[in-house]
């Protein structure tokens, strides 16, 4: 009887241990088959996903901590298909509120690939549509009605600009795919984004991984000053207005250091919407036309002449001429303005009239080779280095060129014959207001970063002049402004500056009815803190620089001296002393 | 002389004895085996209570973690969220700002811009324009974090390999 126990038992022990064995060996099989390694790697896909963190835009400041450019909240709007309910209802919802048609979301609903869990309805919805759903979903929630479960908001920022359109030539703008264009935007796109790190994130919560340090694209603090660049365009659209200009630029900027503090240009648009931009403008360079616009200046560059003949001792201030009304200048004649002789002029007198047979002798004196060599260190035909994207190199001919002749040297000295940017022009003209250097025009002040400040220093851009030249001329202008050009003149400053009214050269010569309008102006004139210049296309009013961009440039430096507290010069002599 | 008389006793041999208490011992074993099998399920009960103790630390230390590392997603996803609002909120102050806006509320007011002739400039030794500030707002805000030490990581076996490897057993 005992043995017979002992043989069963020994049975079912048997039985037992071949079941586990057989059970071990199925695990052993199944782990090392074939189908195992897919399975292991269905698994490891689901375990979890590869996430990118993109980091916040940086934001743009003005020089006084305006924000210019920011980040807004928007909403991304999708559905999870399988927990959607009825498609017809969501589809009601979505239209009514996304301003989408039904058959549109409907479509999307419904007639979305198989393998799809989820669906985009719209992205970058704004808040307060999001909003209207969210409560909507709440009160069908709150009443156990399911018809728009399976709707889902993801929050993210998309770039604002507060002030619309204000420096949109300035500041560029970014797209939906978070890359920038023109202006400060292009320019610095790299710093401004900062670098997205995607990381492996696990679904177990076990292994919870660190979160990836993601640093904010870097903040960026401009020279612009906010309330100066809004007056400033707001005087040159009444500009344009008044005068019946067709576009116009102005510039503000500090000779001292090549900071622009105002930069406003036409046509300009609410960087919100940039949408229109197919709307306003034809192509790229006429984005920012203080430099991406060439033109030829006209008498404005008649400074640069006369900076280069008192540099290399062609001329004194008191060299005189006698103008005759014409000079010949590679077998071509040049005449005046106005086609009349001067008479006996000394140097002050030719900038003071704008003698164009007086700058053509002058630069027929210096010889080609010195003529040439100033305005290529003036920075004529080169960009200024100007940190916008979008820069015009300009033009300058030099003998030798196929397109160049002999006449040239008389025209070029005059302003004709050479295209330029308006910076071009402002960067070269710095020389005289600045002891004889030129700093590089810049927009950027600092940058923030990881909490820290870094300023970012002004660029030397070469000393083209002595400051013995630059000193003179400066004097030889303020003269000449206070006696020629009065409209350009602030009472209790005391300004230098030059008009430049420049015929337009079309296909078949120049148009005779039709000119383009400058001014280079700054102030105060024994100390210069602010620069201007002006450029209006075609002023249907007058085309004479003087009774155009004279009255403007007075506006622009009286709206500067205050906004900058640059008081009159009485006044800041007696600081002074 | 006499002859030599071994050294006696009245006590019985002790090898004797205690091969009469072996089999004595043997004996009672043989009538009662449940002793041996008590000390066997003693033995297997030390080491099940061993098992126990040890799955149910390691037990207590993963639910732990594993509601720590849920409570650092939804800190982390919280952190977006703050940083979003943030940069929202900057923005909006601007748009109550701009120079639209200001300038709207100012002529309400009734204020008007300055004119050159309105304008009294005092002269204050020693004062220098100011340079623009440093943007303490525009601070960068992304969390730092630090590098956690190993032993908020690793598992326990992760240890028990690193701690042979490495030679940090206690």
């Amino acid at each position: 009887m005992r043995q017979q126990y002992a043989v069963r038992s020994m049975l079912v022990v048997a039985g037992l241990v071949l079941a586990v064995l057989a059970v071990i060996v199925q695990i052993i099989r199944i782990q090392t088959s074939e189908q195992a390694e897919v399975f292991l790697v269905q698994g490891d896909r689901y375990a979890g996903e590869f996430q990118m963190f993109y980091p916040e835009r940086g934001e743009i400041y003005d020089r006084n901590g305006h924000l210019l450019a920011g980040n807004r909240t928007v909403y991304e709007v999708g559905v999870s298909l399988r927990e959607m309910e009825s498609p017809e209802a969501m589809a009601s919802a979505l239209s009514a509120n996304l301003g989408l048609t039904f058959e549109e979301v409907y479509k999307k609903l419904t007639e979305s690939p198989e393998t799809w869990e989820y669906v985009v309805i719209q992205d970058y919805v704004a808040v307060d549509a999001a909003e209207k759903l969210k409560r909507l979903v709440e009160q069908l929630d709150n009443a156990d009605d399911p018809r728009l479960s399976g709707l889902a908001f993801k929050p993210h920022l998309q770039r604002s600009y507060p002030e619309n359109a204000l420096a949109s030539n300035i500041l560029g703008f970014v797209t939906r795919d978070g890359r920038g264009y023109f202006g400060v935007e292009e320019k610095y796109n790299d710093l401004l984004a900062g670098n997205p790190v995607q990381i492996w994130v696990p679904r177990d919560p076990n292994k919870a991984t660190e979160i990836p340090k993601v640093p904010n694209g870097t903040t960026l603090v401009l020279t612009i000053n906010r309330d100066l660049q809004a007056r400033v365009e707001s005087i040159l659209d009444q500009a344009l207005s008044e005068y019946g200009a067709q576009n116009g630029t102005i510039l503000v900027t500090n000779p001292r250091n090549g900071e622009i503090l105002a930069m406003a240009a036409t046509p300009r648009m609410d960087l919100n919407n940039y949408g229109n931009y197919f709307s306003l403008y034809d192509n790229g360079s006429q984005y920012n036309r203080t430099i991406g616009a060439t033109y030829e200046p006209g008498s404005v560059l008649k400074v640069l002449t006369m900076a280069a003949a008192l540099d290399a001792g062609t001329v004194t201030p008191e060299t005189t001429l006698i103008d005759t009304g014409a000079i010949e200048v590679g077998g071509i004649t040049i005449q005046n303005w106005n086609r009349d002789a001067w008479g006996q002029q000394n140097m002050t007198g030719c900038l003071q009239h704008s003698l164009n047979v007086c700058l053509a002798w002058i630069s027929s004196q210096m010889g080609t080779q010195s003529f040439y060599g100033y305005m290529d260190r003036f920075g004529i035909g080169h960009p200024t280095g100007v940190d916008l994207s979008g820069e015009a190199p300009g033009r300058l001919k030099h003998p030798g060129d196929g397109d160049w002749y002999p006449v040239d040297l008389g025209t070029n000295a005059f302003g004709q014959g050479i295209a330029v940017t308006p910076l071009q022009m402002l960067m070269a003209a710095s020389a005289i207001a600045n002891e004889g250097k030129m700093a590089t025009p810049h927009v950027l002040y600092s940058m923030l970063r990881d909490g820290h400040q870094y300023n970012v220093p002004s660029q030397y851009a070469g000393s083209p002049i002595s400051a013995e030249t630059a000193h003179t001329l400066n004097d030889m202008l303020a003269v000449s402004l206070e006696e020629e050009s009065s409209m350009a003149l602030l009472p209790g400053y005391r300004l230098a500056g030059k008009t430049g009214t420049a015929q337009i050269p079309t296909d078949y010569g120049y148009d005779g009815f039709h000119t383009n309008v400058s001014f280079v102006g700054w102030g105060p004139a024994d100390d210069p803190q602010f620069m201007v210049y002006i450029w209006m296309e075609q002023p249907s009013t007058s085309i004479w620089a003087s009774e155009t961009a004279a009255p403007v440039f007075s506006k622009v430096a009286e709206q500067t001296v205050i906004l900058l507290n640059i008081p009159p010069d009485v006044v800041r002599s007696q600081v002074t002393k | 002389m006499a002859a030599a008389v071994p050294y006696t006793t009245n006590r019985p041999n002790i090898k004797v004895v205690m091969q009469g208490q072996a089999t004595q011992i043997i004996h009672a074993y043989r009538q009662a085996p449940w002793r041996v099998q008590r000390q066997w399920v003693g033995v297997f009960l030390l080491v099940v209570i061993g098992v126990a103790m040890v799955a149910a630390l390691y037990l207590d230390v993963t639910a732990r973690t594993a509601v720590t590392g849920r409570e650092i997603q939804e800190m982390r996803l919280q952190i977006t969220t703050i940083q979003r609002e943030t940069a929202d909120l900057e923005t909006q102050l601007a748009d109550l700002t701009s120079t639209a806006a200001m300038q709207s509320r100012a002529l309400a007011l009734g204020y008007r811009p300055v004119q050159p002739g309105e304008l009294d400039y005092v002269a204050v030794p020693g004062f220098a324009q100011p340079e623009p500030a440093i943007l303490l707002a525009a601070k960068d805000t992304s969390p730092e974090t630090e590098t956690l030490p190993a032993e908020y990581t690793q598992s326990l076996l992760e240890w028990f390999e690193d701690s042979i490897k490495f030679g940090g057993l206690p």
